[in-house]
């Protein structure tokens, strides 16, 4: 599989069809990391394994793409797993990156292993959002490397269990549960920054005119901040898990999450960056649907 | 400190054009309801942000509401049809985090409706003071 | 020199905790280690490497008011009145309070590094004008430290000429034996702190290790200037997601940002608070001044900052390097910018 992402990424840096491959590579201390190839003759620094958990889709927002006064746009080849292209897809259908800038390098998937990413870590168990995908191949993209496991896939519901056991908390349970997560925040932002669907210019949890929050970094300020952020991204958000993975003091962000995009589906059967033209729920409406309120 | 009963404070979203012309006509025509109200005048309920609700949470609101026009009867066409899909969900995500959910309550009140304005508040207020007041706001224990 | 036994610190451990804060390693989650106030000794981690956050937090706290202001009380006429203070009826008084520790504070099993790195701060912050909220909780607080037995993968104290069992800053000095701790009285506020005990005397010696040789060389300063417009930064800020991880959870990170709040009270809104926060030049708006100019909008720029600032502008303007070799950066960056390889490029280039 590498040798074939590796001579996709030399062919179009090559032949110009784009000025930077974004994808993987290694890293210090057995970690991967996001590489960045801007000619064919570094496209052997990539690799593919099963630590490959970043979401690239992240980085293709940023400066790469916009231009610079009186530049054209860069041209960005990106490497996409199944949920990076769902976040990707997001983005397209928010017009936050120009599909006619990129080119997407999709990758079927076989999971990505906890503890992925940092230096000196021994991976994990498969990540739960890996155990529980059925999807693999990502959609949408301009090349496939690889294929769908020939046995099919048999997704578990790791995630989904994790959710009925908080679920069954008496509320009291729930509250100091999450008051105990929120605790440990450093509100130190990682999660939004590591997720490509918080894109806002100037996030509601630094806007100082007005004070949506304030500066502080105590419990009631930090829990109204991944509230908000999970609402925010209610529909949007495409389950890659970044947010938890990147959080220092583990903060189950992925659950916050997950709540919202299991009530998504099943409300408006809708999932986030299942294609890049479907509205988000929360921003359409139909007249005539009727809402438990 | 004397000890006084809890009064629930509620915070309440109303809309231009319905639900808060509908609070005033329950005013003009002298109808009582719970006092505990802090009436916030928007445009339209589809500008309610789900944040301001928390936000209001946040600041010591033992209850909150959005009050919207009827829908099919929006000033702006379909503003409260937004708002019906947003606070669709703040219900279930209050109870996800352990907070009461019948401390939010998202109804659509007309401008001809003064009674029903009544009713639906002293009703909610009712409601919340019998919840006692809300916890959100208190720090946790271990580094709040 | 003397002996603690395992039990004699447990018992001297809940006589602290009776007359002050604790503050102590505790097993937070899977792979978590933090330091926290502690209520009991047995909720203590005794047996650890370091923690995952640096405990700079029990001297500049994530949020502390520096102060507060109050309007309390409505003078009536003739309410006592005094030259130069004449109160008229009607009129606020209005009252500053500037907030102090409780409790004094003991930070049990602090790591060499994390205690260098407050020493590293003092040339700072306790430089006059001193820091006053900094400096009270550096009088205030007792440091016993933990000699480590061993490096971790991503340590390099070493590398900066300090050793993993240095008592150097620590008020006691714990190096753990069998059955117990060898502790070293260092200064008159450990003193104190045993004054209740009876550790016995121990006629030998502290442990002597011998460390590996040291991995990393820190480049000159005039290395650093010479490269400080090279791509290389530019290429190295590409994955950086700028999340603050990196300063947040550092020992000799210091910046913070200030900001006045109105508190709600049941009167109203009488009430106003000073918060000082964390804040990092790692966010994309921390340079940015009054008129919206921000000096460093890129993220290179923010980046490289972040290094110069540990090994060039701090050691120029105050002495010690603004790096103790903890690693802590090394292990939680998700992106994995590692300052040891960073050190290694810059003095390669």
């Amino acid at each position: 599989m590498i040798e074939q992402i590796c001579s996709i990424a030399e062919q179009i840096l090559a032949d110009k069809t784009v000025d930077v491959v974004i994808g993987y590579e290694a890293g210090t201390r057995g970690a991967v990391r996001p590489a960045f190839i801007r000619s064919a003759a570094e496209a052997g620094r990539l690799v593919w394994n099963d630590a490959c958990t970043h979401n690239l889709a992240n980085y293709v927002r940023e400066k790469h793409v916009s231009p610079k006064k009186g530049a054209p746009p860069a041209k960005v080849g990106v490497i996409l797993k199944a949920c990076d292209a769902r976040a990707l897809n997001v983005l397209l259908r928010d017009n936050q990156a120009p599909r006619a800038d990129l080119y997407l390098i999709g990758v079927a998937c076989q999971g990505m292993r906890q503890n992925s990413g940092f230096a000196g870590r021994d991976l994990g168990d498969l990540e739960l959002r890996c155990q529980d995908c059925a999807e693999r191949v990502p959609a949408g993209c301009d090349v496939v490397v690889g294929e769908a496991p020939a046995a099919g896939v048999a997704p578990a519901s790791a995630i989904a269990r994790e959710l009925d056991r908080l679920a069954a908390l008496s509320p009291a349970e729930r509250q100091a549960f999450w008051d105990a997560e929120f605790a440990r925040c450093l509100r130190c932002y990682a999660c939004r920054q590591a997720c490509p669907a918080c894109y806002c210019v100037e996030c509601t949890a630094e806007q100082l005119e007005p004070s949506w929050i304030g500066v502080a970094i105590r419990t009631p300020e930090k829990r109204f901040f991944h509230t908000m952020r999970a609402y925010h991204l209610a529909g949007r958000c495409a389950g890659c898990d970044e947010c938890a993975r990147v959080c220092p003091v583990g903060v189950r962000l992925d659950l916050l999450n997950a709540w919202f995009r299991r009530e998504i589906e099943g409300t408006y059967g809708y999932r986030a960056g299942q294609d890049a033209t479907t509205p988000a729920p929360l921003a359409s409406f139909v007249p005539s649907e009727s809402l438990d309120l | 400190m004397p000890d006084t009963p809890f009064e629930p404070r509620i915070v309440g979203f109303l809309c231009n054009w319905c639900s808060y012309a509908g609070a005033n006509l329950a005013g003009t025509s002298r109808i009582r309801y719970e006092p505990n109200i802090r009436i916030i005048r928007v445009p339209c309920s589809g500008r309610v942000d789900p944040l301001f609700v928390a936000r209001a949470f946040q600041e010591g609101a033992d209850g909150g509401m959005v009050l919207g026009c009827h829908p099919g009867d929006c000033h702006y066409r379909d503003g409260n049809y937004y708002a019906r899909r947003r606070f669709n969900l703040m219900h279930g995500f209050l109870d996800f985090l352990g907070i009461d959910e019948r401390r939010l309550k998202i109804d659509w009140v007309s401008a001809a409706e003064g009674k029903r304005f009544a009713q639906v508040v002293s009703q909610f207020t009712d409601q919340v003071r019998d919840l006692g007041p809300a916890t959100v706001r208190q720090p946790a224990v271990l580094g709040g | 020199m003397n002996f603690i036994t395992d039990a004699q610190l447990r018992g001297w451990l809940a006589q602290l905790i009776a007359e002050s804060t604790v503050i102590a390693p505790r097993r937070a989650g899977e792979d978590l280690l933090l330091y926290q106030p502690v209520e009991d000794p047995d909720a203590i981690c005794y047996d650890f490497g370091r923690s995952t956050v640096s405990p700079r937090e029990f001297f500049l706290p994530a949020t502390e008011a520096l102060l507060t202001v109050e309007r309390v009380r409505q003078a009536t006429a003739g309410d006592g009145a005094t030259a130069g203070n004449a109160r008229v009826a009607g009129q606020w008084e209005v009252k500053l309070t500037e907030p102090h520790l409780q409790h004094d504070q003991v930070l049990f099993a602090v790591r060499p590094c994390d205690v260098h790195a407050l020493t590293a701060l003092d040339a700072l912050m306790l430089k006059e004008p001193a820091d006053a909220y900094y400096a009270e909780r550096r009088a205030r607080t007792t440091l016993i430290g933990l000699a480590c037995e061993q490096m971790g993968p991503s340590c390099f104290c070493t590398s900066l000429g300090l050793s993993p069992d240095d008592g150097a800053g620590m008020d006691v000095m714990l190096y753990r034996a069998d059955g117990g701790y060898i502790l070293e009285i260092l200064t008159d506020k450990g003193r104190v702190a045993l004054a209740s005990q009876a550790p016995v005397d121990f006629e030998g010696s502290r442990p002597q290790r011998a460390w590996p040789e040291a991995a990393y060389q820190v480049p000159p300063r005039a290395v650093w200037t010479e490269r400080f417009n090279d791509p290389y930064w530019a290429s190295l800020a590409e994955r950086c997601l700028s999340c603050k991880i990196c300063s947040y959870i550092c020992p000799t990170c210091r910046c913070f940002d200030v900001r006045d709040y109105t508190v709600a009270q049941a009167a109203g809104y009488q009430k106003i608070e000073r918060l000082r926060c964390w804040d990092s030049c790692m966010a994309e708006g921390y340079r940015r001044i009054a008129g919206g100019h921000n000096p460093r909008a890129a993220k290179a720029q923010r980046l490289r900052n972040r290094f110069y600032c540990k090994f060039d502008y701090y050691p120029a303007d105050f002495g010690p390097l603004a790096c103790v070799g903890c690693g802590r950066c090394v292990d939680q960056c998700p992106v994995n910018v590692d300052i040891t390889e960073v050190l290694q490029d810059v003095a390669a280039r």
